[in-house]
């Protein structure tokens, strides 16, 4: 019976059904199943979809719908998590927008995506971020990661300005900082001195592991 | 007299029906009532809000009534005469007009590794006057060819950009905008006498405008020059995935802004540009050389020619190929014919490779030969009785009768045939004897040539260069003002300058 619920969660994720995975999960949390247990099967079917897609067999579009289907199951188990009081299973926080003076969110939006699917739990300020924004949203959730995106040479520097704010409010050594986006570089990213740059959104969540050793 | 471009001399292509044209501006006008659009702008919601428009302040969303946005569209001329520095490259847009505009990119190719990298200043200009001198490139296009030269602050890129093009060459150019800089380029067009199109309204969509876009929007129309509203949707991420969906999120975009174009100033000489992709749905980036984007292409132009609104087309601006190869020939050259028999009025091909993000002076010649060979197609087939001809044939009749060496052949057969400058023509023989060179070869050597040996005809006064020069310098007193030139900045830039 709850091997049933929980294979219908998985498979609710497989295909891209949110709603359904969003019933499932209350479902299998009012028939008394383990919130582990539930949040163990999803993050497995999005890393198979995962895998699909680095195979090659699986577009964007399934990757996106599977990641969204597992985002609107993920507050129901984790708060049920929490009123357990266990530990909410989550790889870090990651605060991700596209900085002030661009407002190109395509390929930001993708590395959200990626990130939650990944395990991460993300939020997204949006496009045309300003400093003050990022660090103020940096200190709210806590962030063990800031993901900055700049799709132009114009505005790449911008992020250069927010590593200098987070030194002077002392958060440089509390949040690793990743960068991307079409307009920036391996060097110029170590030049400005973030942690980590990653010139494709998938290779940004793997980076995203590897900068908190997970 | 005016830049002749080329005349389609033929009905238009159409793929969908009158009632789909029909369904497709009701769904338009529908979002625009019922969604509405986001101006990120005080200045612009005011406006709006007194032209009887709902405003919802707090999310900057406008809903637009139907009876206004026809009028706004009714108010915008079906086509314009536009000046530039000499009046024989003045364009006059619209109707049946095909003019081919350079595409821009961001940086040059190297030739060896085919990777890109930033050019030099003397690559900037040496491209700049190579496309001067090619007749079947009619006008710049903004950041092209490249996005700035090497060692030039970022905001000093477009305006520098823009002088390169004023002291090299003639020819009519679009500019843009990015951190004010439009106060600048207006400055340098007014001082030589041209105008320039600003695609100053360009939309971020889905239905958005920021700040940015509308106050160049108002700048551009206190200095009455002309205007384009732009737009770039990405099918499947920032507009729906089908072709008809996104032609409806696309126009109603555009068409959001010629409403607050026409309002601001009625009459506004008003272009549509726009930049439509289907997403590569591996990569998430644009899918350049996509024939989804001539679908959309050519039911746009239809749009247009409802409204009565010189449009553009994108489609062959790019392929997806890294090189000049097969693959870049026929994502373009096929887009591009499409787009001419369709009814664009500008028509984008020149230089321009991967995606927006290179171009390079051989393509730009390679691609002359492509403008050429499309301009003379839609120019058609002249029936008349002198090329019926039938006195003639009746004169020459059966064999031994012979063609080659009648008047008639004289006169006609350069009106008739296109000759290109650098495809290979040659037989196999003559192709052996002569290195087995391509097109590619010649191209090559052709921009030696055009280097060696074009002038920008007239140039540039020395008080106009005077002008240019005093501009420039105000331009990087602002911006060192607004700390937006840093000092490590500035020591690199006076060394590029000396
Ligand atoms: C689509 C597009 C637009 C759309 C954006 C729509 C939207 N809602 O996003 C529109 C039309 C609105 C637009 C507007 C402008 N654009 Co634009 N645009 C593009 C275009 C064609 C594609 C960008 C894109 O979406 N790529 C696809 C995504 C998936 O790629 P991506 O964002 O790089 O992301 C990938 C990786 O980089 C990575 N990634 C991204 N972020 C991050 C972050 C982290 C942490 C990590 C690890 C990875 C990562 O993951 C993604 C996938 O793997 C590019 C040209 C090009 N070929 O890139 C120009 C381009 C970026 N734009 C450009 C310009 C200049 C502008 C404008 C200023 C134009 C103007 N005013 O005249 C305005 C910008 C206004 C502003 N203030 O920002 C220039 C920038 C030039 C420069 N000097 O850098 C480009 C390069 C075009 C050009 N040659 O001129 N643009």
């Amino acid at each position: 019976m709850s091997n049933e619920i929980l294979e219908n969660l998985k498979k609710a994720i497989l295909e891209y059904e949110s709603e359904k995975a969003a019933n499932l999960a209350r479902e299998a949390l009012e028939k008394k199943i383990d919130p582990a247990k539930a949040l163990n099967v999803m993050t497995e079917a999005v890393r198979q979809v995962g895998d699909g897609f680095g195979r090659g067999e699986l577009w964007l579009p399934d990757l996106v719908g599977a990641a969204d289907a597992m985002q609107s199951a993920m507050p129901i188990i984790q708060k049920e998590i929490e009123r357990k009081g266990m530990k909410v299973e989550t790889l870090g926080v990651v605060v991700v927008g596209t900085v002030f003076g661009d407002i190109h969110s395509i390929g930001k939006t993708m590395v959200c995506t990626l990130l939650a699917a990944e395990g991460f739990t993300v939020y997204d300020l949006g496009v045309n971020v300003t400093a003050e924004k990022f660090i103020e949203a940096v200190k709210k959730y806590k962030a063990d990661i800031l993901a900055m995106s700049a799709l132009m040479t114009m505005t790449a520097p911008e992020q250069r300005k927010v590593i200098a704010i987070l030194k002077k409010e002392n958060l440089r050594d509390k949040v690793k900082v990743m960068v991307g986006g079409g307009s920036l570089t391996e060097e110029f990213a170590k030049n400005i001195g973030a942690d980590g740059y990653d010139p494709t959104a998938p290779g940004g969540a793997k980076l995203a592991r590897r900068l908190l050793n997970k | 007299m005016a830049m002749k471009g080329f005349t389609r001399k033929f009905k238009p292509l159409e793929i969908i029906t009158e009632e789909q044209v029909e369904a497709i501006h009701r769904g338009i006008l529908d979002v625009l009532q019922t969604t509405g659009v986001r101006f990120e702008s005080k200045r612009a919601l005011k406006l709006f809000e007194k032209n009887d428009c709902q405003v919802d302040y707090d999310n900057m969303r406008v809903k637009f009534p139907p009876g206004l946005v026809e009028e706004c569209l009714r108010r915008c001329p079906s086509s314009f005469r536009v000046k530039a520095r000499e009046p024989k490259n003045d364009l006059i847009i619209g109707g049946n007009t095909v003019y081919f505009v350079a595409s821009p990119g961001m940086q040059t190719v190297d030739l060896d590794t085919w990777e890109p990298r930033p050019a030099t200043k003397k690559e900037y200009y040496d491209t700049v006057k190579i496309m001067d001198a090619l007749p079947n490139l009619h006008l710049f296009c903004c950041y092209t060819p490249y996005f700035g030269f090497e060692g030039i602050p970022e905001v000093m890129k477009i305006p520098e950009g823009l002088a390169a093009k004023i002291r090299n060459s003639n020819k009519f150019t679009w500019s843009c905008f990015s951190n004010d800089c439009e106060i600048f380029n207006i400055k340098m067009v007014k001082a030589v006498g041209t105008e320039t199109i600003i695609l100053a309204m360009m939309a971020s969509p889905p239905l958005t405008y920021y700040n940015s876009a509308i106050e160049c929007a108002f700048r551009t129309l206190e200095a009455d020059l002309p205007i384009g509203v732009d737009t770039g949707t990405v099918f499947g991420a920032t507009g729906p995935a089908t072709i008809a969906g996104s032609l409806v999120t696309y126009t109603a975009e555009l068409v959001a802004g010629i409403v607050l174009i026409q309002l601001i100033k009625p009459g506004t000489r008003t272009f549509i540009a726009g930049f439509p992709h289907p997403q590569n749905m591996r990569s998430g980036s644009p899918a350049f050389g996509d024939i989804g984007i001539s679908l959309f292409d050519v039911a746009f132009n239809q749009i247009c020619r409802k409204y009565e609104i010189p449009c553009r087309n994108t489609a062959s601006a790019y392929s997806s190929s890294k090189k000049m190869d097969f693959q870049c020939g026929y994502e373009r050259g096929i887009p591009a014919i499409l787009s001419a028999v369709s009814g664009a009025q500008f028509i984008h091909v020149h230089g321009g490779m991967y995606g927006e993000l290179a171009h390079h002076p051989i393509q730009d010649i390679l691609d002359d030969d492509v403008a050429g060979m499309i301009g003379r197609f839609i120019e058609g087939v002249e029936v008349s009785d002198e090329t019926l001809a039938i006195d003639l044939i009746e004169k020459v009749g059966p064999i031994p009768g012979f063609y080659l060496n009648k008047e008639h052949t004289r006169k006609w057969w350069r009106k008739e045939q296109f000759v290109p400058e650098v495809a290979d023509r040659l037989t196999y023989p003559e192709w052996i004897n002569s290195g087995k060179k391509t097109a590619f070869d010649y191209a090559k050597k052709r921009m030696e040539e055009i280097l060696a040996t074009h002038k920008v005809d007239p140039p540039l006064t020395n008080s106009q260069e005077e002008d240019i020069e005093r501009i420039l310098k105000e331009a990087r007193e602002y911006y060192r003002k607004k700390g937006l030139i840093t000092d490590e900045e500035w020591e690199t830039y006076k060394k590029v300058l000396r």
